[in-house]
């Protein structure tokens, strides 16, 4: 059996692919966000507050995109 | 002579009383969003509609609310001495497990035959997207001193 062969006979829906981006972009997303507030949390602990809340506005716009991306499973037939 | 060890300040981080008014206002928003995805719904789709606009939005505001809800669990153990490993744990923890969460209902959920996945999906993005402006509004509006946490050191006294 040739290498072309093998690759068309895998099936599965092309969009369980696309679930997967949905996931990867906000994670990179919460990382960058939640690491750059523990550097700030390092330098200024007394800013802890006002970071907490910049970081919960971060995490909230980026799991957005997760949560709409992951909800088309719903309409993506 | 020996000073008595000073009495520990409450170290709770300011952000707590934003963070409770951006999860009460979201409630009430989201409670809005219902109604009038509720009846658009049924209008649109009938009772199966209304159902999904109901799970939607319900699904959106709870799996939106859980990060600010997180947090404010977790900064009830700002006195700990290892309350950043206690922080990020919780709320990443909270982050992780409301994905799998999430999955698994769109999994279930998928296959339903009393819920009209077009009203649901429309329903949860409404209600994402109402529960970001609400975080944006809470956030703009709050009043948040700089150098919130800082500790003074108590004035001396004379005796």
């Amino acid at each position: 059996m040739d290498a072309t062969t093998v690759l068309a006979a895998l099936d599965g829906n092309i969009a369980t692919v696309g679930y997967g981006l949905a996931a990867i972009g906000p994670a990179i997303g919460v990382g960058i966000v939640v690491g750059k507030t523990i550097e700030g949390v390092a330098r200024q602990p007394e800013l802890a507050g006002r970071l907490q809340v910049l970081m919960w506005i971060g995490i909230a716009f980026t799991e957005a995109l997760a949560f709409i991306g992951i909800a088309t499973y719903f309409i993506f037939v | 002579m020996t000073a008595a060890s000073p009495e520990r300040a409450d170290r709770t981080p300011t952000s707590n009383p934003v963070l409770g008014r951006a999860l009460r206002w979201g409630g009430l928003i989201a409670g809005i969003i219902a109604v009038v995805g509720g009846v658009l719904g049924y209008v649109f789709a009938g009772t199966e509609g209304l159902v999904s606009a109901l799970v939607g939005t319900l699904m959106a505001v709870v799996f939106m609310g859980i990060t600010g809800a997180s947090i404010l669990l977790a900064n009830r153990f700002a006195d700990s001495d290892v309350f950043v490993g206690i922080f990020f744990g919780i709320v990443l923890g909270g982050w992780l497990l409301k994905f799998i969460l999430f999955i698994v209902l769109v999994v279930v959920l998928r296959d339903a035959d009393w819920l009209n996945p077009t009203v649901l999906f429309l329903s949860i993005v409404a209600g994402v997207i109402a529960s970001l402006v609400v975080d944006v509004l809470v956030v703009a509006r709050s009043r948040m001193p700089y150098a919130s946490d800082v500790e003074l050191p108590k004035a001396p006294t004379d005796d």
